[in-house]
C-alpha cells in the first residue's frame, strides 16, 4: 500500500466490511472481496490481497452457520471484529504498520484455536486463498505469478482454475487449432 | 537434435491426470529431448515434495527425471546460469510491457520466463524446439499480445497501455499445450484405453486440470 488512493480504497472496503459483518451480509462481503481483487491484480499489493482473502473467508464462515456452534467461535469472532475495527482506526491515522499487524493478528488467532474448529477455519482460509488466486489468474496474470502472490502452489491453482470457465473466453484462443496441431505434429515428425 | 520444453503447468497437468506414462510413451516417438528448467523443477518436484497432497505427483515427475525421460538443460550443454541471465531480461521486458493505472503489470514469473529463455538459447544453438505451456498468459504474450491487452482491459475494467516495441521479443516462440500432446498420443495409439470416448475424455481431463483450451477448440479437435 504505497499510495494515498490505495489507502483510501482499503479504508473504504474495511468500513463497508464492518457494516456487512454486523448485518451478516455474506453477498456484500463477497462483492467487497472481489472489488479488492480488481485493484490488487493491478498493483499486486500484498495488503489488498490479504484483505481480500480475509473478507472472503469471513463471508464463508458466516455463511456456514455450523462454525458458530463451536465453543471457540464467540471469542474468535470477537477478535476478528476487534481487529477489523482497529485496522480501520489505524488506517485513518495512516498507521500502515498498525493496520498490517491487525490483519496478521487475525491469522495468528487461527493458530490459537484447537481441534476441529481450527482445522475448519484453516481450511476456509486456504480455500479463500485459492479462490482469490483463481480470480487474479482470471484477470490475466500468469498462473505462476498468481500462485506466488497468494503463497499457494501451481498445483492447487491449476486444479481449481480448470474447473472455472476462464479458458472458455474467446480472447484466449490465440491460434487456429489446426495450426497448433500441425505445429505439434511437425515437431514429432522425425 | 530437437527439444520439447515443458512449463510447470503442463507437467503438473499430466501428473494430476495420471498421464505421465503417456508422456513417457510420447518420448519414445520423439527423436529429441524433453527438457525442463531448474525453476520448473522447483515448482514441479522440489516444492510439492513438502506438501502431502502433491507429494506423490512430485515423486512421479522426479522418477521421469531419474529415467532421463525429462532432462535438465545441461544435457544439451546449456548451463543454468545462461538461462537465468536471459530469463531475468525477458522477465523484466514482459513485466514492463503492459501498464494499467500508471503501474506496470507484473504478468509472468521466473519459471515461465526461464522456459522462454531456454527456447531462445536452443534456437541460437540451432536446436529446433517448441514450448509446452498450459497456462494462458505466457502463451498469449507470445502469440497475441493484443488479445492479452483486451483481456486485461475487460477484466480489470480499466484502460491498459502497451509498449508495442517489446512485442518482438516474444513473437518468435512457438507454443503447444497438453491438449495437442494427448491428441498426438491418441493418434499414435499410445493410450492404452480403447473406447470411442477416449479422445474426448483425454481432452476434457487436461482442460479440467488447468490447460487453457476452450470447449469449442476441443470439439474442433475431435472433428479432425
Amino acid at each position: 500500500m504505497e499510495k494515498l488512493e490505495e489507502k483510501e480504497h482499503i479504508l473504504s472496503v474495511l468500513k463497508e466490511t464492518k457494516a456487512a459483518v454486523r448485518k451478516e451480509d455474506t453477498i456484500k462481503l463477497k462483492n467487497l472481496s472481489n472489488k479488492t481483487i480488481h485493484a490488487a491484480s493491478i498493483k499486486q499489493d500484498p495488503d489488498g490481497i490479504a484483505l481480500a482473502v480475509m473478507i472472503y473467508a469471513l463471508s464463508k464462515i458466516i455463511e456456514r452457520k455450523k462454525y458458530t456452534y463451536y465453543k471457540e467461535w464467540p471469542n474468535f469472532h470477537k477478535k476478528y471484529v476487534e481487529n477489523i475495527n482497529k485496522a480501520v482506526e489505524n488506517l485513518e491515522k495512516s498507521d500502515i504498520k498498525g493496520f498490517r499487524n491487525n490483519i496478521n493478528e487475525i491469522r495468528s488467532e487461527i493458530g490459537k484455536l484447537s481441534g476441529k474448529f481450527k482445522k475448519y477455519i484453516q481450511d476456509v482460509f486456504r480455500k479463500a486463498e485459492i479462490n482469490k488466486a483463481s480470480r487474479i489468474y482470471e484477470h490475466g496474470i500468469s498462473i505462476e505469478q498468481t500462485a506466488k502472490l497468494l503463497g499457494i502452489t501451481i498445483w492447487e491453482l491449476a486444479e481449481y482454475a480448470g474447473q472455472t470457465g476462464i479458458s472458455d473466453v474467446n480472447l484466449t484462443v490465440t491460434l487456429p487449432i489446426k495450426q497448433r496441431i500441425k505445429q505439434a505434429e511437425d515437431m514429432f515428425k522425425t | 537434435m530437437k527439444a520439447l520444453i515443458f512449463d510447470a503447468s503442463t507437467l503438473i497437468n499430466f501428473s494430476m491426470n495420471g498421464l505421465l506414462d503417456v508422456l513417457a510413451k510420447l518420448k519414445t516417438i520423439f527423436n529429441g529431448k524433453f527438457l525442463i528448467t531448474e525453476d520448473v523443477r522447483y515448482e514441479t518436484i522440489k516444492r510439492p515434495l513438502n506438501i502431502k497432497k502433491f507429494e506423490l505427483g512430485a515423486l512421479r515427475i522426479q522418477s521421469l527425471l531419474n529415467k532421463k525421460i525429462i532432462e535438465l538443460p545441461d544435457s544439451v550443454g546449456i548451463k543454468n546460469s545462461q538461462i537465468e541471465e536471459r530469463s531475468r531480461e525477458l522477465l523484466r521486458t514482459s513485466n514492463r510491457t503492459f501498464i494499467a493505472k500508471n503501474s506496470y503489470l507484473h504478468l509472468i514469473d521466473r519459471g515461465e520466463s526461464s522456459c522462454l529463455a531456454l527456447s531462445e538459447i536452443l534456437t541460437r544453438k540451432g536446436i529446433k524446439n517448441i514450448l509446452a505451456i498450459d497456462e494462458r498468459t505466457t502463451r498469449m504474450l507470445c502469440e497475441n499480445p493484443e488479445n492479452l491487452q483486451k483481456l486485461l482491459e475487460t477484466k480489470l475494467h480499466t484502460k491498459v497501455k502497451v509498449k508495442k516495441e517489446n512485442f518482438w521479443e516474444f513473437e518468435k516462440f512457438k507454443v503447444i499445450r497438453s491438449t495437442e500432446l494427448v491428441y498426438i498420443a491418441y493418434k499414435n495409439k499410445l493410450v492404452e484405453l480403447k473406447n470411442g470416448l477416449v479422445l474426448d475424455a483425454l481432452l476434457y481431463a487436461v482442460k479440467y486440470k488447468g490447460c487453457s483450451v476452450s470447449r469449442n477448440e476441443i470439439e474442433e479437435i475431435k472433428r479432425l
